[in-house]
């Protein structure tokens, strides 16, 4: 088992011989009979106390080395050493060891303290799988009765300066008591010159600016209790990232109330933990008389997620059944400028164009409303259900969309009167993308078709071998689209393969090309893929615990999606890395929209958010009456968002 | 001045080997490529011309070498001892390929950095275990299945190539070493993809016209308290505990490692140096020497040499690689 403190420093002899070799006698009384450890300062040894011949007395021989070169310094060493040690000596708690003796000889100096039996904590945590929660929350309150005795001390308050789980033994009799007193700084050389690894992890923060209060000694107490607990090394960890690691999520038996004690020790200013150990005694104190075992406290389910970063949404999604009739606004404020309610489910986005706002229905029909009063204007009827999201050609002033009748249209934007229209070999899901006097989309049929936006000739179909139901993404010069088989492909403006990508399942998400090249995926195996748009070289790819079927945006360094595991993500492009997540507890399968430095999309629990693209945070939120499968459509000064309640609501754009 | 003897004599050593004069293209007339001489690493050699090498120090002229229009990046490294350590921890390994034919595949690149520290020359064997480690996975995993035209499927991602990459590096490291560690920052270059992956606080710099941009984050105990606003970066220059680190290679079994991926602009440069080299030179002058003149070679050992004289005592090392197209 490696030694897990540090091998850093150069002056680390890690294997101790100590200079005291066995049976030697030191005073003439202490006989030396093993070494216990040791280190660069020096060692440690079990001895027998001569004195008491006939009884087996045992006290422990510290030993340190006096490294100063310099004859003033280490007369200045020895100095403190024999204040520090007499201080010592007068303590009186049952978890302080008692001292017996020190001296100094042959340039080392000596302390023979009590012996005592057992095991420092740390080695604890190795040898043992778990403690018990009980157990370890009567050692905490122990050792806070040690500290309020050390920093009550008088003529002057002792600060421990290192508690940690190396510095606790536990007796032979289960109780805690405090070893190492610093002294051995006291003949430490100084500063550390080279790198070494490994970081104090239980020192408060302003002990790093040499600033020491009985506080730091809260702080660390805190962080010595983190680590048995949650058994997470904060020496390994980066410093003062305790909070990243909450108590639950390592440990099911540590319940809220023990985790706001530590919080509350661990607070990063002084001025928030504890001001005296002796109030976290009494809070600690308090859980005695509670379940400590997981029982019935209303633990807030911390279980199966894994690295959940906080919920920021409120608590309310209580009773929000797939099919609520009537949209329960309890937010209030938002209040739909408008709503339009067609004849069947929608299940695609809505799009704007010169006063029109336009969205397809599974009622078969594409309908055209006015866009400030949602006045019906027109509407299209196929033959099959609408589920592709219609585009507006600005240029010829068409609107296309597919529909499930294997046909994909143009109509007019004013009369709705169709300009041409083409057949494919299955149902059409997929939206158009118009790009370079084209129109792109995929079809059932396992093609992607390229398109003359003009009269509806086609140029070419590339056969992907598999459903094709996002929409493509077109760039200069590249054209990606995936397909049921989960494969994404990039393929030339002509139509010719360049690279393909595969994933593990369907894939029905619309790409993204960011700024950079950089092409943005889902996959329904869970994964959010950042693949170069050139190359096809993946770059990176994020988890999620669910199905990633709706289509990414990306604004600046970040690009936001949303996963079946109910959370909207927002991933740094450069890194991989999520910056936040916002978790709304219920699947999300529509795409987010964003608009300035706010992030909308719906849920399938028929909610309609608004969140702060930068912190994550919810702005506002809206009801509607059904499941929300479809990203919204920004327009001017409304939002429109169709809903499986068959409406399309038209929202206020509102600021914050 | 017995230091800079040694960073240049070690640079002369360099320069004194064969050198092949690239595909750039721009072969000085009075060394004509011979055309059997296939294109190995594109103008490693600075300038192409040997008459001024045997003086100690050799002018920095400004012409003659800005021979970086060859499509191709350029690149140079020194890894020096310092004036204080007798032994180098640091190491470094550098690897680029480039190709043509109809398959058009990238150029492609790795270039790592690792800082070794640790007793009982446990430092430079960490440093170099690491080192080698690492590059062995990536050029497995990357790099062999392009040359040996693999199905482009199932080809992972990048970033967890180069995670997993350093994971096996610290596995190794854990077994075979029990004192020591070795920070590791990397770029493989894709194209004018740079993707890095660090542990530790050897640093990522992408240089352009207008800046440094450190790509890395220090895993170290004064970054972290820089970050949390309890220190200065005036104060962290002389804090006792500004070496410590919380995460390097051969720390514990479990590794985080952080990932990034830049697209690389044409002219700018990445550097990739060693805390010896960052803690000596302030970001300015990086800019200011990067973007001056002379090859990356040279522009490596005017940084270390100024490390030096600016009072490093630790080993220096930098990498330099400079993208094509100014």
């Amino acid at each position: 088992m490696p030694d897990t403190t540090q091998f850093g420093g150069l002056d680390g002899d890690t294997n101790f011989e100590g200079t005291l070799k066995p049976n030697t006698v030191l005073l003439g009384r202490y006989e030396v009979t093993a070494i216990m450890g040791g280190g660069g300062q020096g060692a440690v040894y079990q001895a027998r106390d001569k004195n008491f011949p006939s009884a087996r007395r045992l006290v422990a021989v510290k030993e340190m080395h006096v490294t100063a070169a310099d004859p003033v310094q280490k007369a200045a060493s020895i100095r403190t050493f024999q204040r520090e040690a007499n201080l010592l000596a007068t303590l009186s708690h049952p978890a302080i060891p008692k001292i017996y003796d020190f001296f100094d000889q042959n340039d080392r100096a000596y302390i023979i303290m009590e012996y005592i039996n057992g095991s420092d904590l740390e080695a604890l945590l190795v040898k043992t799988k778990k403690l018990p929660m009980n157990k370890i929350i009567e050692w905490a309150i122990d050792l806070c009765d040690v500290l309020y005795y050390l920093h009550n001390y008088q003529p002057e308050p002792v600060i421990f300066r290192d508690m940690k789980p190396a510095n606790i033994m536990i007796d032979s009799l289960g109780k805690v008591r405090l070893i190492d007193f610093g002294i051995a700084k006291i003949f430490d050389s100084g500063i550390k010159k080279h790198t070494q690894i490994g970081t104090e992890g239980y020192s408060a923060p302003e002990q790093y600016k040499g600033l020491v209060t009985p506080l730091s000694d809260i702080y660390s107490l805190g962080a010595t209790l983190h680590h048995v607990i949650t058994r997470q090394d904060p020496r390994l960890e980066p410093p003062f990232s305790f909070a990243e690691r909450p108590l639950a999520q390592y440990n099911p038996e540590a319940t809220p109330q023990l985790a706001s004690i530590i919080d509350k020790a661990l607070s990063f200013e002084s001025e928030n933990r504890y001001q005296s150990c002796l109030e976290m005694k009494e809070s600690l104190e308090a859980l005695r008389y509670r379940a400590v075992q997981p029982a019935a406290a209303p633990v807030s389910a911390p279980t199966a997620s894994k690295g959940a970063t906080p919920s920021h949404i409120g608590a309310d999604q209580s009773g929000t059944g797939f099919f609520v009739d009537v949209p329960d606004n309890v937010d209030a404020g938002i209040q739909p400028k408008w709503t339009f309610k067609t004849e069947d489910e929608i299940r695609s986005s809505p799009t704007s164009f010169s006063g029109m706002a336009y969205v397809g229905s599974y009622d078969t029909n594409l309908w055209a409303l006015n866009l400030e009063t949602g006045e019906f204007v027109w509407k299209r009827a196929t033959e099959g259900g609408i589920a592709s999201s219609p585009v507006v050609e600005r240029e010829l002033k068409q609107v296309f969309f597919g529909s499930e009748d294997y046909q994909f249209l143009s109509v007019d934007w004013k009369t709705g009167r169709i300009a041409w229209s083409y057949m494919t070999n299955d149902k059409i899901r997929s939206s158009g993308r118009l790009a370079h006097g084209h129109v792109f989309f995929g079809s059932d049929d396992g093609n992607l078709y390229a398109v003359l936006a003009g009269n509806g000739r086609q140029m070419w179909a590339y056969d992907t071998g598999s459903a094709v139901r996002g929409s493509p993404v077109v760039t200069n010069d590249r054209i990606i689209v995936g397909n049921d088989a989960g494969e994404v492909l990039g393929l030339e403006l002509n139509g010719t393969r360049k690279w393909s990508f595969r994933t593990r399942k369907n894939v029905t998400s619309s790409p993204t090309v960011d700024i950079e090249g950089v092409c943005y995926i889902g996959s329904w195996d869970g994964f959010l893929y950042a693949i170069d748009a050139a190359s096809g070289y993946s770059h990176w790819r994020f988890r999620t615990n669910g199905a990633v079927m709706s289509s990414p945006v990306v604004s600046g360094n970040l690009v936001y999606f949303t996963s079946t595991d109910g959370k909207l993500y927002a991933v740094n492009t450069q890194t991989g890395k999520d910056r936040w997540s916002f978790d709304v507890g219920k699947a999300i399968v529509g795409s987010p929209a964003f608009h300035q430095d706010v992030v909308y999309f719906g849920g399938t629990d028929g909610i309609f958010y608004a969140v702060d693209a930068k912190t994550g945070k919810e702005n506002w939120r809206f009801q509607t009456g059904g499941p929300i499968t479809s990203a919204p459509h920004i327009a001017d000064n409304v939002i429109l968002i169709g809903s499986t309640d068959a409406t399309l609501y038209a929202l206020p754009l509102v600021k914050k | 001045m017995s230091f800079l003897r040694r960073v240049f004599s070690k640079s002369e050593s360099d320069e004194s080997k064969p050198k092949d004069e690239g595909n750039s293209g721009l072969t000085s007339e009075n060394e004509p490529a011979s055309a059997e001489t296939p294109p190995m690493m594109p103008s490693y050699n600075p300038e192409g011309q040997t008459a001024h090498l045997d003086g100690s120090t050799r002018p920095l002229v400004a012409d003659a070498e800005q021979i970086t229009n060859s499509g191709h990046p350029v690149f140079g490294y020194v890894s020096d001892v310092g004036l204080v350590r007798d032994n180098n921890e640091d190491a470094t390994f550098l690897f680029y390929a480039s190709s043509s034919s109809v398959e058009n595949h990238p150029d492609f690149g790795v270039f790592i950095m690792a800082d070794g520290m640790g007793g009982h020359q446990s430092g430079e064997k960490a440093s170099s275990i690491a080192t080698r480690a690492v590059a062995r996975f990536i050029l497995d995993r990357l790099y062999l299945p392009i040359i040996g035209g693999d199905d482009d499927y199932d080809r992972p991602p990048i970033a967890e190539v180069l995670i997993a990459a350093i994971k096996s590096a610290n596995d190794l490291v854990m077994k075979e070493i029990n004192d020591g560690g070795t920070t590791l920052t990397l770029m493989v270059l894709m194209g004018d993809w740079g993707h890095f992956a660090h542990v530790g606080d050897s640093r990522a710099f992408l240089v352009t016209r207008d800046g440094a941009d450190q790509l890395t984050r220090d895993h170290s105990l004064v970054q972290r308290l820089i970050e949390l606003g309890q220190l200065t970066q005036e104060e962290s220059r002389s804090h006792p505990q500004r070496n410590v680190l919380y995460r390097a290679i051969g720390q514990s079994d479990n590794l985080e490692v952080d990932t990034i991926s830049r697209r690389l602009p044409p002219g700018a440069s990445v550097l990739l140096c060693s805390d010896g080299l960052w803690d000596n030179i302030s970001q300015h002058q990086i800019r200011e020497i990067v973007n001056g003149n002379g090859s990356p070679q040279q522009i490596c050992e005017k940084l270390v040499a100024l490390a030096s004289t600016q009072g490093s005592t630790d080993n220096i090392s930098a990498i330099l690689l400079r993208m094509p197209g100014m």
